[in-house]
């Protein structure tokens, strides 16, 4: 086990690293006025294609996308503001 | 004169009254009474149709195809040929329905069981209570937040090829388990955080782990831990980090002390650049478990250790046009490199390689057609004095996959 401890140094680091950053977004930081200002339509185009082709407005019920809506959000981790935007989007683009 | 005008106007009216007796009912209490009841019956459908707070929806996946492959194993000198071909393409069908409650805006409870060459069984069954606005609590059957890949991108209709890259989702345990996500907004940066404890997974006799008892073998529990990066403000990287620690062994067995520690490294960039879209994923999982005396499966009166050390990793990138005609811009090629070692020695080593070539084309944004073909090398690195050594395999296989998301 002693022949990876370097990994286990870098994996640590690299954990404590994210989690310093994390917590200082916890206490404060917010997104720029620029991300802030971002449209569904453009958090849509943006999120949707990380994992899967951005889905059709046509594809689910008003309140099919709100359920949707909180399931994509369990898998991508995308924020709940981005998640309110993309679903209001779908559900007004139908 | 007024008092005759009047006079004149209510004869008038008699005369309509007797002669249109239909007109009076229009414009008197009759025609209220009509709209009224209209109105009532109205109000009663439209409040049945109102949503509640419960919210039902089933959604779900299926994956079918075609495998042709043909497979040379080279032992001691020896080569033996084997073909197959089937339809169902039974190491990858799957008719998976998803099922999504929500209650509200804050409780939402998926289950998903899925058939396949393995019979029924279940992908995942939890809940999730949005907490605040970037805190998810979950728990249930979960998928653990090791890579991305099991829990984002294995899906037949999200997958660009036909098959998972070996070992990787593998080596993603689902477990029984409590969990805290959510992503956060980092100026014009984000990240993403999800952390479970879990019963953990099981060493076997033979140095192999399996996960998924909802009893847990052990009074230890399981953690493991995902942090993510999104450095641009439009969300086209991510990269992560995971970490999996926990005790594997029985209680009360020899390998009770068995300790097992994963890590995996993670990377998804999906951007734009015209006249293509270009889509990389990578991931790369790293397995130690202690080293443990196992039982030699030929003499149980011999034990037999080895260093249970192992690796797997892909990268792959797929391009789609978006500059085309609407036949054009449904195709995307994809490519991918595996890499899958299992440790030297055991019953199971091997050190093996895969490169898979694809052409998808889509027929909706989530209805693809796949034609894969793939390329494998397993050199056996198991333990000739255990009999487990197994030369050289050599297959390719060509795949063409159907699956559908609804």
């Amino acid at each position: 086990m002693k022949r990876y401890q370097p990994l286990h140094t870098i994996t640590l680091a690299l954990v404590l690293i994210f989690a310093i950053t994390g917590i200082l977004s916890i206490n404060g930081c917010a997104p720029t006025k620029a991300v802030a200002a971002k449209s569904g339509a453009q958090l849509w185009a943006e999120n949707c294609q990380r994992c899967h082709n951005t889905p059709s407005p046509a594809s689910f019920s008003a309140e099919q996308w709100e359920t949707i809506g909180m399931h994509m959000q369990t898998r991508a981790l995308i924020t709940q503001a981005e998640r309110e935007k993309i679903v209001e989007f779908l559900k007004s683009s139908r | 004169m007024k008092h005759k005008i009047y006079k004149l106007m209510g004869l008038i009216a008699l005369a309509m009254g007797g002669t249109f007796p239909h007109l009076i009912a229009q414009t008197s209490g009759g025609l209220d009474s009509t709209v009224l009841d209209r109105l009532n019956a109205l109000e009663q459908q439209a409040n049945y149709q109102k949503p509640g707070n419960d919210h039902f929806m089933v959604a779900g996946l299926t994956t079918f195809g075609f495998a042709a492959s043909k497979s040379t194993n080279t032992l001691g000198g020896v080569s033996a040929i084997s073909k197959t071909n089937s339809l169902a393409d039974a190491d990858h069908y799957e008719f998976s329905p998803m099922f999504l409650w929500r209650h509200g805006k804050k409780f939402l409870l998926e289950f998903e069981p899925s058939f396949s060459n393995n019979g029924l069984g279940v992908n995942w069954a939890d809940v999730s209570y949005f907490a605040a606005p970037n805190i998810i609590i979950r728990a249930g059957y979960l998928v653990l937040p090791f890579g991305t890949y099991a829990k984002r991108e294995a899906a037949g209709w999200i997958d660009k090829l036909a098959t998972d890259p070996m070992g990787i989702a593998d080596m993603t345990p689902t477990d029984y388990g409590v969990e805290v996500e959510g992503g956060l907004p980092l100026g014009s940066m984000k990240l993403n955080y999800d952390v479970a404890l879990s019963n953990g997974s099981q060493l076997l006799g033979n140095g192999t782990l399996t996960s998924g008892n909802i009893v847990d073998n052990n009074n230890n529990k399981t953690i493991t831990a995902r942090i993510g990066w999104l450095p641009f403000s439009n969300s086209s990287l991510e990269i992560g980090v995971s970490g999996m620690f926990g005790k594997v062994g029985d209680l009360g067995s020899p390998y009770q002390n068995a300790t097992g520690n994963m890590y995996a490294f993670d990377l998804n960039y999906v951007k734009t650049f015209n006249p293509v879209l270009v889509n990389v994923k990578a991931q790369y999982n790293i397995q130690n478990i202690s080293n443990e005396n196992y039982v030699n499966p030929n003499d149980s009166t011999q034990s037999y250790s080895f260093n249970n050390h192992t690796t797997a990793g892909f990268v792959q990138c797929s391009i789609r046009p978006t500059e085309a005609n609407n036949f054009l811009k449904n195709f995307e090629i994809a490519g991918r490199y595996t890499s899958y070692n299992l440790p030297g020695n055991s019953t199971f080593g091997a050190n093996q390689h895969s490169i898979a070539v694809g052409l998808d084309y889509w027929l909706t944004w989530r209805t693809v057609v796949k034609a894969t073909y793939e390329t494998y090398t397993g050199n056996s690195t198991a333990s000739k004095l255990l009999g487990a050594y197994n030369g050289t395999t050599n297959t390719n296989t060509f795949y063409l996959q159907f699956s559908i998301q609804l």
